[in-house]
């Protein structure tokens, strides 16, 4: 089973484990590990954050993960020394904590503790570490003595965990009919009494949380407040699964199961861990299409973001087409239209529809590459919301990138910092950290940043190759990525706000700000953006300075569509030169249209898309209020 | 014999860590950070520790003092507080650092560090990562400028729940003692605390008549007043430049608060004048303060105020009189008119003897931490005259000041170091009304101001420390609601 989950991940969570990896940071900085034990549970923290890293190299990361998690369902049986035929009740636990981290989906991004991947597991097994070593004691004096100063010590280091180590001993003590009732009592008692009582002592010694939050201090943190406890749930459930192991050690130890029962027990256990890991773990296609593409775009890979795009889009032409012709068989048999369109509307999540950030990145890849005016509106759209518990606005998933590769650098800054605030520091925000300050030649502060990432393992010749540009105008100008972000740095400074609304800002900017001297790539952004929008006079508009700033042989064939359709919509006069295979296609249209009439786009858009989904005409009648997060 | 061994190989050793490396050529001005040579310190102030940037294959460095030697092997040079001690009690040190090259040790050219007057013995100030909108992470420290002990006096994660969290801003004290002290709490549990005689309070100075709670304070230094001002703050990004943002404000106030009534009047409410920064002179029968004219305050408004004409705002410097008895105000005076100079002027802070004002001048604006070209100036209260303070500026922000109590040290805020994080320096009034060259606060890493990637905000000066924990605070801020305050009318003219 271990080795089915390794290949798992490794096979289909690879970007989210790089994600997770990408969203935390461990440094080999005396400053760093100093503030991270300011809070109970910080070395339990830093540990998590030491593993984290590694997956950098998602098959390293998993291995370390599956390994944890193995040495976990070991830890469970030999501490509460678990008969044969129980055993396998110590998988439940684990199969939580498998799905505490890959259930998590989009919380990955507003998680505030870098690391939450590895603390539950490692938390885990610590609490083991008060049992085994309480049954090795002697002395009634020793265990008690041992307890009270678990608590004093390891609540600094372990947090929260270390207070279920204790209750779990405690527990586990109490049902040990070899021990004399009034040993039992005051172990238990004791126990106990210091798990409340320590964390209140020892409260005056921290600054960094409240007291009412002391008894959960370690365990992992989310800042959408709504989420706290959803996300925690299969970690505590684990937790509690560990507690009521330990109660029940007791009978478990004095009645092993066998025969049909002991089978029930086995299977029921297994399929109840399998169940658990099947059904929560979260599979949303589009949250792995934006972790892969996020991943190239980090990588400048614009080629390979276009085509994880297409790639997502073609994976479902079947299951489109599926879901088209189960939707017709049920509305042959509707009797009114508003059977029709009831049908119509619970059909439409069966169909294929991107996210925003998806659509983003793959413009954002067009554009770098100079396909944009040609490709952009040949792919499927869309605005699916995120399959997630709350929408994640755009700016905490993806909005520095978006800000940096479109030249709006301080508010790819101002990103990067609200989310240090809000979440934590990241190797994610220090690289992006970093680009800022090289091209913004602020060596100083790239300096800062680039000192920190030097003190990671996977990072550390990235940072040093930055050094080489940050006061070097000319060698960052040449370099990727700042080569192709320079030109979107063409307009003047002005002052402006997002407020949190990335797509909607950068729609503002790119139609709102006319630099003096626009650069091709301004002007093809702020192209394709008009067209987005589908804004005639502003499209007009945008052609003239696209085409005034552009060494065009030839006009980009959705571009001509959509001057085409707009002169015959408002018959201004306003014309471009067209290709026969455009006016053809555009005449096909007007007469597929004239005899297919549309009752409704939402029911029409799918048979159209089949002949038309590579238009500006398709674009323009059936993507119409795509929604932005 | 073993042992014999080791212990006199450790006898000869530190036999030679007495002296200094024999046959050393002269050199050039050594390289160290932070950059300690040739500047004055106060006599009690922690040691300023410091690492030599120049490649070199070994380093000593000597201090001498007096009668009084000290010699620190290695690039940090860490000096231990007791040594340090015994260097200052005998009066300016000079500092020489050896470094072994390829070809021998090469005496690098000597500094000096005087010794000043005594300092106050804390500071303190808030911990902000230099955010623009989100404060998840704040705190208010206070450091013992004698040692390198810091402590937190109120923390915003010690309030944070699952329904807000908290701004924390604008700690200040009376009279340099901590004894009576303030800050604000925005948001979750908002309100002004005060620590008065032991006793902790909660106040929200907001009322019908006034538009926001309190906000830049100066406490009366005679009376139990405090002024206010009153700011609707916002902020905005700029796209395209090294400035990243500008903080300003679209209305403002000022108020004063009178403690023993618990009542709050107004002291200048103009709609076209943005009145911000009070400072009682020491006697308490002047304030000082800026204001900025807006010649049609309709037409600023309806083109956005502010938010998009930020840099029409040139605040200028005001007096006006005080009787602290009955709480009457005389005329208002210009005494600076930063506008016609194309400046703004802000943070206006008199020294103790009341002979100085030191304050901050930048092209535009209320808020100069953002702008690079903000710097120090000094008025001469008894003449008048004006001047950069450039022995202390920068080509980056300064910002934020404030006097010892003694009056002959400033502390200020500035990003000279990497024009984004704010640190705060400390410099020596001389005799001629001159500043000594500033340095940072010493810190027991020298490599602290690289690494910390918070900035130091507000920097006050105290005699004393803060007596009340950070505990005490937070339980008392999260379990009490704030008063309210009465609204008094205005007096005088």
């Amino acid at each position: 089973m271990a080795a089915i989950l390794w290949c798992v991940l490794v096979s289909k969570e690879q970007f989210f484990l790089h994600k997770v990896e990408d969203l935390s940071v461990f440094l080999f900085d005396r400053m760093f590990l100093a503030e991270r034990l300011t809070i109970p549970g910080g070395f339990l923290g830093l540990a998590g954050s030491f593993l984290t890293q590694f997956l950098y190299l998602p098959w390293l990361g998993a291995l370390l993960w599956v390994v944890l998690l193995l040495a976990a369902y070991q830890a469970s049986i030999r501490v509460f020394s678990i008969p044969e035929s129980y055993r396998a009740l110590a998988l439940i636990p684990v199969a939580l904590l498998i799905i505490g981290n890959m259930s998590l989906g989009y919380g990955v991004f507003i998680m505030r503790t870098q690391d939450h991947f590895f603390v539950p597991v490692l938390g885990y097994l610590v609490s083991f570490i008060p049992l085994s070593a309480t049954k090795r004691l002697k002395t009634l004096w020793s265990k008690l003595v041992f307890l009270v100063l678990w608590n004093v010590t390891g609540f600094p280091l372990f947090g929260a965990f270390a207070l279920i180590g204790t209750i779990v001993s405690a527990c586990y003590i109490s049902v040990q009919s070899d021990l004399p009732s009034k040993e039992r009592l005051a172990l238990s008692v004791t126990a106990l009494l210091s798990v409340a009582v320590v964390p209140m002592a020892l409260y005056s010694a921290y600054t960094s949380y409240r007291l009412a939050d002391s008894w959960i201090m370690g365990l992992p943190s989310i800042s959408e407040d709504g989420w706290t406890h959803a996300m925690r749930a299969p970690f505590q459930l684990a937790l509690l699964s560990q507690i009521l192991l330990a109660s029940a050690s007791g009978i478990m130890s004095a009645k092993p199961l066998k025969g049909l029962i002991k089978d029930f027990v086995t299977y029921t256990s297994y399929i109840a861990s399998i169940a658990i890991i099947c059904v929560f773990w979260y599979k949303d296609d589009n949250f792995h299409t934006e972790l892969e593409m996020s991943y190239a775009v980090d990588q400048f890979d614009w080629n390979r973001t276009i085509n994880i795009y297409q790639k997502a889009v073609d994976r479902h032409i079947k299951s489109d087409r599926k879901a088209y012709d189960a939707r017709c068989r049920k509305i042959v048999q509707a009797h009114s239209t508003q059977e029709i369109s009831d049908i119509v509307d619970r059909y439409s999540s069966r169909f294929f529809e991107p996210t925003r950030t998806m659509v983003m990145y793959r413009d954002l890849a067009l554009l770098k590459t100079d396909r944009a005016l040609n490709e952009a509106f040949t792919m499927k759209d869309g605005s699916r919301m995120q399959n997630s518990r709350t929408q994640i606005p755009m700016a905490w998933q993806s909005g520095k990138q978006f800000y940096l590769q479109y030249g709006l650098v301080n508010m790819c800054y101002r990103w990067c910092l609200e989310d240090v605030i809000e979440h934590n520091w990241s190797y994610s925000t220090l690289r992006y950290m970093v680009m800022h300050s090289v091209i913004m030649q602020e060596p100083e502060l790239a300096e800062k940043y680039i000192r920190k990432l030097e003190s990671t393992i996977f990072y550390r010749k990235w940072a040093r190759q930055q050094r080489a540009l940050k006061s070097d105008r000319e060698a960052m100008a040449a370099s990727q990525p700042y080569k192709s972000i320079l030109p979107y740095m063409c307009f003047d400074n002005h002052m402006s706000n997002d407020m949190i609304k990335t797509e909607a800002y950068l729609i503002n900017h790119f139609m709102d700000v006319e630099p003096e001297s626009a650069t091709p790539e301004y002007d093809r952004a702020a192209l394709l953006i008009a067209m987005r929008i589908q804004d005639i006079s502003r499209f007009w508009e945008r052609v003239r300075y696209y085409l005034n700033s552009n060494q065009v042989q030839s006009i980009p064939r959705s571009v001509q569509e959509a001057a085409l359709l707009y002169s015959s919509l408002t018959k201004d006069g306003r014309q471009l030169p067209y290709d026969d295979e455009v006016t053809k296609s555009y005449d096909e249209f007007n007469r597929y249209v004239q005899s297919h009439a549309i009752c409704s786009m939402k029911e029409s858009a799918y048979p159209y898309s089949l002949r038309f989904g590579k238009t500006f005409y398709y674009y323009y009648y059936f993507m119409r209020d795509l929604k932005t997060y | 014999m073993k042992r014999f061994l080791s212990y006199l190989t450790i006898l000869l050793l530190t036999a030679s860590c007495t002296g200094t490396p024999k046959g050393a050529v002269p050199g050039t001005d050594p390289v160290i950070y932070p950059d300690y040579t040739n500047i004055t310190v106060p006599s009690n102030i922690a040691s300023p520790n410091f690492l030599i940037e120049d490649d070199a294959n070994g380093y000593v460095t000597l201090f001498k003092s007096g009668d009084v030697q000290v010699r620190i092997s290695g690039q940090k040079v860490c000096i231990p507080l007791r040594k340090w001690r015994k260097l200052t009690s005998q009066g300016d040190i000079s500092v020489t650092i050896y470094e072994k090259k390829d070809n021998g040790w090469v005496m690098m050219k000597p500094f000096d560090i005087n010794v000043g007057k005594e300092i106050d013995a804390y500071v303190t100030y808030r911990l902000i990562p230099p955010s623009f909108q989100t404060f998840g992470r704040l705190s208010i420290n206070q450091r013992n400028l004698t040692n390198f002990k810091e402590r937190v006096i109120y923390a915003n994660s010690m309030a944070a729940a699952d329904d807000g969290e908290q701004c924390i801003n604008c700690h200040s004290f009376r009279n340099w003692h901590a004894d009576r002290m303030q800050f604000h709490i925005r948001q979750l549990n908002g309100g002004t605390v005060y620590y008065m005689d032991g006793k902790l309070s909660k106040l929200n100075l907001k009322t019908d008549s006034t538009i926001s709670a309190a906000v830049y304070p100066a406490w009366h230094p005679t009376h139990d007043y405090i002024a206010y001002s009153n700011n609707m703050t916002f902020q905005n990004i700029h796209t395209n430049n090294l400035e990243r943002m500008e903080a300003f404000d679209d209305e403002s106030d000022l108020v004063l608060y009178d403690i023993y009534k618990n009542a709050v009047s107004v002291i200048e409410n103009k709609r076209d004048e943005y009145e911000c920064h009070p400072y009682w002179t020491p006697d308490g029968q002047t304030l000082f303060y800026v204001s900025a004219h807006v010649d049609d305050p309709d037409w600023f408004f309806s083109v956005g105020g502010a938010s998009v004409h930020n840099e029409l705002l040139k605040y200028n410097l005001y007096c006006k009189s005080f009787n602290p008895q009955d709480k009457s105000w005389g005329e208002t005076q210009l005494y600076y008119d930063a506008a016609s100079v194309d400046s703004s002027i802000t943070w206006p802070r008199i020294s103790p003897d009341g002979t100085k004002l030191l304050a901050c001048l930048s092209s535009h604006g209320i808020f100069p931490p953002y702008q690079s070209e903000a710097d120090l100036v000094m008025f001469d209260l008894g003449n008048g005259s004006f001047r950069y303070v450039d022995e202390i500026n920068s080509n980056r922000a300064e910002s934020y000041h404030s006097w010892s109590s003694n009056g002959r040290w400033v502390i200020f805020s500035t990003r000279r170091e990497d024009g984004t994080y704010t640190r705060i320096y400390l410099s020596y009034l001389k005799d001629d009304g001159y500043f000594t060259k500033p340095f940072p606060v010493p810190q027991k890493d020298p490599e602290f101001s690289r690494k910390f990637l918070y900035s130091f905000n507000v920097p006050e000066f105290s005699i004393d420390p803060i007596k009340v924990s950070a505990r005490v605070i937070s339980s008392f801020v999260n379990s009490t609601d704030p008063g309210s305050v009465s609204y008094e009318q205005k007096e005088g003219k």
